[in-house]
């Protein structure tokens, strides 16, 4: 009773205020971005540079033997611009890569550093075997550095043979890869309805510290954390309210509902809880915002992280949006793990709850007269 | 009603007190004012009183709980008016004291009647952000009562509204004591404290100077208050002075041994003078 007319009035207030709008209004908006501004597939095609260091006769093998993927079976001549030199190169176009030929490493080096692609030198070593170097980003694992070490260490003959004998066996069947549209899902959901929660949630306790009605309530027979508590449930509708703004038009009803209400709730909650930590140890918006800033950007580092392949340091990790982000992305695979969503949604309703019950101390030793 | 043995209260806990050494009782059905400048820890009094602060050290009762494990069931029995007016601006006034009323286990108030009784009627469907700083006051004077509270506590009921609607409030604290309401009050208006209350605490510093009823303070300053007019240097100046306290007695002596005298006659001192002849301070 107590609590529903809390809530009730915390959504009265959130409907008479800016905030909830603010975070509907944004939800809408990504979810257009979504479906019309991000292409379905962003072209696969991946770039290389190469530089052939040998004599003619190596050269041209090498062209022809990257030339049976082209489309046309013809190598372009083309131009490249780039920090104010033109390079002439041969373009080959596969279905998965645009490999251009240029007559230079200089150029190679160049072009790798500008367009952030692979850049590959092939040369004659003093034994005259073929020598590769490789031309990377900085950001690669060193998985894929040792990937490239192998390749190029072993001769291709052995290689082959070891894959040959490899004996592969599938486990999860019928993996189907999602599109790049949907793979944009889980950063922008986690975004527009996880961390949105905390700031708004922040907002809402200032312009209640403003008016000072913390106080009134501390003195009725219902207790603060009622007051709390009816706040996050605010934050919680909105949280699912913008969710589901932006799931339903991009994935229709092929995933699992209760997985993804689920751990928007608990998100949402943990959420919000930090929002109300954060706001319990400052009186205003101005004195909060430096640590909200700080927190939001680390919040987002996974989200970077998300779209660079290759780049997934442990630090990362530990990033609570980290397994956010993940657990979404598995709720939207075609065969996505199940157990994953539901950890992660257990962790942060217990995170959500040490988090408020820590919260409702410090608003009780925090209120004035 | 209210029993504060040794109450101390250090806001950053730094030794600076707020209020320090603080002790008084308040007896069932009475009022009893809490008087004093600003600054002078009466809202901090107040807030240990109803829980908001926590109680550092001392010993509180009130309604019978002990402040030290409150118990939010306490909370129907207290009414609390607060000097800052807490109301939520985005919500008309009915609407703020309907939500307040369910939040209590007891039979409530009426919103309207209470609207009505602080003279905000034909206002109760209008936000309360549109309202005048009186207006709000006044409805959170209203609100403090909507659980038709036993033990009543009102910072500064009175302050910063105009006479005749300081007066309506006086009535209706009065009115309500005659039900048996008990009221712990806080003001620096000497004449509410006179009018309303049964006994004052004179408190300056954090420090209570001293407790009775304003009616004894009269007998005891009363007609024993001297207003002299003389000249000095040329010029008309015009002191009051108290028979009773020897420095004033001395320096009413100098006067008349030194100085021209111009009127002489006793009066009645009101609250305010015996507070300034008390503590040593104005009220303001
Ligand atoms: N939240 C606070 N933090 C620190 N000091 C405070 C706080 N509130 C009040 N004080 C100080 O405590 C003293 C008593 O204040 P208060 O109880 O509000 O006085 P009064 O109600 O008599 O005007 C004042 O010196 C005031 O500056
Ligand atoms: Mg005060």
């Amino acid at each position: 009773m107590k609590m529903w007319s809390s809530f009730k009035k915390e959504l009265i207030l959130a409907a008479r205020g800016f905030y909830f709008y603010v975070e509907l209004g944004f939800a809408v908006v990504i979810m257009l971005v979504i479906l019309f501004a991000i292409p379905e597939n962003f072209s696969s095609t991946n770039t290389e540079y190469f530089y052939f260091n040998l004599p003619e006769q190596g050269r041209e093998i090498s062209k022809n033997s990257l030339l049976e993927n082209d489309t046309d079976g013809k190598i372009e001549e083309v131009e490249i611009e780039t920090g104010g030199k033109v390079y002439p190169a041969g373009l080959i176009v596969s279905d998965e890569q645009e490999i251009y030929i240029f007559e230079s490493e200089e150029a190679v080096r160049e072009l790798a550093d500008s367009e952030r692609n692979l850049g590959v030198v092939v040369e004659l070593d003093e034994n005259n075997e073929l020598f590769y170097r490789y031309y990377l980003q900085g950001y690669e694992s060193t998985r894929l550095k040792n990937l490239l070490s192998v390749l190029l260490n072993e001769s291709t003959v052995v290689l082959e043979e070891r894959i040959n004998n490899q004996e592969v066996r599938t486990l999860t069947t019928g993996f189907e890869p999602i599109t790049e549209r949907k793979n944009t899902i889980p950063p922008l959901v986690a975004f527009s309805g996880s961390l949105m929660g905390m700031f708004v949630m922040a907002a809402y306790i200032f312009l209640d510290k403003k008016e000072g009605v913390i106080e009134a309530y501390a003195v009725t027979p219902s207790s603060v954390w009622r007051y709390l508590l009816s706040k996050v449930f605010v934050l919680l509708l909105t949280t699912v309210v913008s969710g589901l703004i932006i799931v339903i038009p991009v994935m229709g009803f092929s995933i699992n509902y209760g997985l993804l209400l689920l751990l928007l709730l608990t998100t949402g909650f943990f959420a919000s809880t930090l929002g109300l930590l954060i706001a319990s140890f400052y009186d205003n918006m101005t004195k909060a915002f430096g640590v909200i800033y700080l927190l939001f950007f680390i919040l987002m580092v996974p989200g970077i992280a998300y779209f660079i392949p290759g780049w997934d340091p442990f630090w990362v990790k530990i990033i609570p949006t980290y397994p956010i982000l993940q657990g979404f992305k598995e709720i939207i695979l075609p065969k996505g793990d199940i157990v994953y969503p539901l950890l992660t949604s257990a962790g942060f309703l217990a995170g959500g709850l040490v988090i408020f019950a820590l919260t409702n101390i410090r608003f009780k030793r925090t209120l004035s007269v | 009603m209210i029993k504060v043995k040794g109450l101390y209260h250090s806001y950053l806990k730094d030794g600076k007190y707020a209020v320090k050494d603080v002790n008084f009782e308040v007896g069932e059905g009475e009022i009893f004012g809490f008087l004093g400048p600003s600054g002078a820890g009466k809202s901090t009094t107040q807030g240990i009183l109803t829980g908001l602060l926590q109680l550092q050290k001392g010993d509180v009762t009130v309604a019978g709980y002990d402040i030290k494990n409150i118990s939010r069931k306490m909370f129907n029995k207290i009414g609390v008016s607060f000097e800052q007016s807490n109301v939520y601006n985005k919500m008309t006034a009915k609407e703020n004291l309907s939500f307040y009323a369910r939040l209590f286990d007891v039979e409530t108030r009426d919103p309207l009647e209470l609207i009505e009784l602080v003279g905000l009627k034909g206002k109760e469907n209008i936000k309360t952000g549109e309202f005048s700083k009186g207006m709000k006051h006044r409805l959170v004077f209203a609100r403090s009562m909507i659980n038709n509270p036993t033990m009543w506590f009102l910072d500064e009921p009175t302050t910063g509204l105009d006479p005749a609607i300081a007066a309506a409030i006086k009535d209706i604290i009065k009115d309500r004591n005659k039900m048996g309401v008990t009221v712990f009050l806080t003001t620096h208006n000497m004449y509410i404290a006179d009018e309303l209350c049964d006994r004052v605490g004179f408190i300056v510093e954090g420090e209570i100077k001293l407790i009775d009823s304003p009616k004894n303070l009269k007998l005891q300053y009363g007609e024993k208050l001297v207003e002299v007019e003389y000249t000095q240097n040329g010029s008309v100046k015009k002191d009051c002075f108290s028979t009773i306290l020897q420095k004033d007695k001395d320096a009413l002596n100098k006067i008349i041994n030194e100085k021209e005298i111009l009127t002489m006659h006793t009066k009645e001192a009101t609250l305010e003078e015996i507070f300034i002849k008390v503590t040593g301070r104005e009220l303001v």
